[in-house]
């Protein structure tokens, strides 16, 4: 049971139908919405029926790549994708050479895949004690895809990025109720200059509305309020945009202090990559004493790689590895395997903590914060165990 | 606390259809419908009213013209911090006339209260679909 092999119970027939149906260059994705998720698993939570948002069962999210059907949505408001017929990209601010760029020119330009997860910042929210508003996201506003569009590297520099071009301003086509602040953001031009893409598809398809359409930001290793949707326009500029949702939204306490304590948000700073994380996504209710069960799951974190998993069925004194899954890309999340067998009856819980490339380690507990961001305690299972 | 028991509702029909507008067909229709269970409800289109009480009419107007009630029922929020979301919107334009903003309040941390361990999320189709 700790072939790691099993968590991809069916590669071989995945890849022959992708290769019988023409998708050879992805060829997981038709095949892992038929046949790695079995239908009874196919389905979402909805959490907000307008304003978009819905998260992916935990039970689903047991592939490599997230299904995009199966794939966690948030709007802020009810949104309109843009026109793909009038829809174009502005690229301004420090650049030498001002650009509009059609979708059809954006897709002539030379294409790139990167395969990373996508977290909202709020995802586990509403594990969060003391309770905080919004979106009481559990589990599943996260997943895994294959990325393809355009860097945004070869875009601001067809632009002539200038030097003074220090902070890329981004902005989407969705347009806020009565009095809300318009959704904005900004990131250092380091970082997307590093790995930044502008995706124009998502597993292969063409990207779906709820999902951006035609053109959303990409930010591996960067939680989802980065990853603007339904794009419209980059400008680099000499600072940080200013507005709600970067002076006083998605702000991460500088130094948290205990739950429950709160912050300005000139005591805090803009919330960028993710933390190590792991979760356990398949587990037996039930095992027998002596009989080897498998523990499966998915880790992930802002750093590019995940170094272990460890499994604890002792509360945390002890810890065992977890069988990582070979399949990875930078920023993308290791699926991983445990084979455990119970050695006495009765109801054991059993944790899961990831470590990351860089050394940091998933808490026993997360760091409370107002917002309810970047939630990543450790995750347990409880398996009833008869003799 | 009473009970809360929401009524299952189709106005969820309008948002459908204006989802379906939007584009929300996108998603390839090679996928089978035996691939998912066809008796769930699509997304957005099985929404449930909110509790009846005094202040649901306040909350109906200033609220569900942003959010469906489900944003709404899944919070746990104290008197306090429902008073501050409130303001909040209230800032951002949502219509609370002065004199029933203190009934909203109350009614949203009666049903939506600390102790609100009632919600499930609606479980809908995958996207699209």
């Amino acid at each position: 049971m700790g072939d790691p092999r099993d968590l991809r119970p069916g590669l071989t027939r995945r890849a022959f139908f992708g290769m019988a149906t023409g998708l050879a260059a992805f060829p997981g994705i038709a095949a892992a919405v038929v046949e790695d998720i079995s239908p009874t698993k196919r389905r979402m939570f909805q959490v907000n029926g307008y304003g978009t948002c819905a998260e992916t069962p935990l039970d689903a999210l047991t592939t490599y790549l997230t299904p995009n059907d199966l794939f966690f949505v948030r709007q802020h408001w009810v949104s309109q994708a843009p026109d793909l017929k009038t829809w174009a990209l502005v690229v301004d601010g420090e650049v030498g050479a001002p650009l509009k760029l059609s979708l059809s020119e954006l897709n002539a330009m030379p294409q790139t895949t990167v395969t990373c997860v996508l977290q909202c910042a709020g995802n586990g929210r509403g594990f969060m004690k003391p309770v905080v508003p919004g979106v009481q996201w559990k589990f599943g506003s996260v997943g895994n895809a294959r990325w393809t569009g355009v860097r945004v590297k070869d875009v601001l520099l067809k632009a002539g990025l200038k030097g003074t071009g220090r902070h890329l301003h981004t902005f989407g086509t969705d347009s806020p109720p009565g009095k809300v602040p318009p959704f904005i953001r900004s990131l250092e031009i380091e970082k997307v200059l590093e790995d930044g893409v502008i995706a124009l598809k998502m597993n292969g398809e063409a990207l779906s509305a709820p999902h951006g359409a035609p053109a959303r930001l990409v930010v591996p290793g960067w939680a989802g309020d980065h990853w603007m949707k339904w794009l419209q326009r980059l400008s680099p500029q000499p600072d940080p945009q200013r507005g709600f949702y970067m002076d006083v939204g998605y702000r991460f306490p500088n130094k948290p202090g205990d739950p429950g304590v709160t912050f300005k948000p000139d005591e805090m700073h803009p919330v960028t990559e993710l933390f190590v994380k792991s979760n356990i996504s398949d587990a037996p209710k039930s095992a027998k004493v002596g009989q080897a069960v498998t523990l499966r799951g998915f880790a992930f974190s802002g750093a590019p790689d995940i170094r272990k998993v460890e499994v604890s069925a002792d509360g945390g004194a002890t810890w065992k590895n977890a069988v990582l899954d070979p399949e990875h890309d930078p920023y993308a999340w290791r699926l991983w395997s445990f084979p455990w067998k119970p050695v006495a009856p009765g109801k054991v819980t059993v944790w899961a903590r990831a470590t990351d490339s860089r050394g940091s380690v998933q808490p026993k507990e997360a760091v409370w914060n107002q917002s309810g961001y970047l939630y990543n305690a450790w995750h347990s299972a409880e398996i009833e165990v008869t003799a | 606390m009473k009970p809360f028991r929401p009524t299952p509702v189709l106005i969820g029909l309008l948002i459908g259809g204006t989802a379906l507008a939007a584009g929300w067909t996108q998603y390839p229709k090679t996928t089978p419908e035996t691939s998912f269970d066809p008796k769930l409800p699509a997304f957005g289109t099985q929404l449930e009213v909110l509790p009846d009480g005094v202040g649901k009419e306040t909350a109906d107007k200033a609220c569900l013209s942003c959010h469906s009630t489900d944003l709404l029922r899944q919070q746990r929020l104290t008197e306090a911090q429902w008073a501050a979301s409130v303001n909040k919107m209230v800032g951002w334009g949502a219509e609370v006339p002065e004199e029933k903003k203190d009934e909203l309040v109350k009614y949203l941390a009666f049903h939506f209260g600390a102790g609100n361990d009632r919600f499930q999320p609606v479980v809908t189709r995958p996207l699209g679909r």
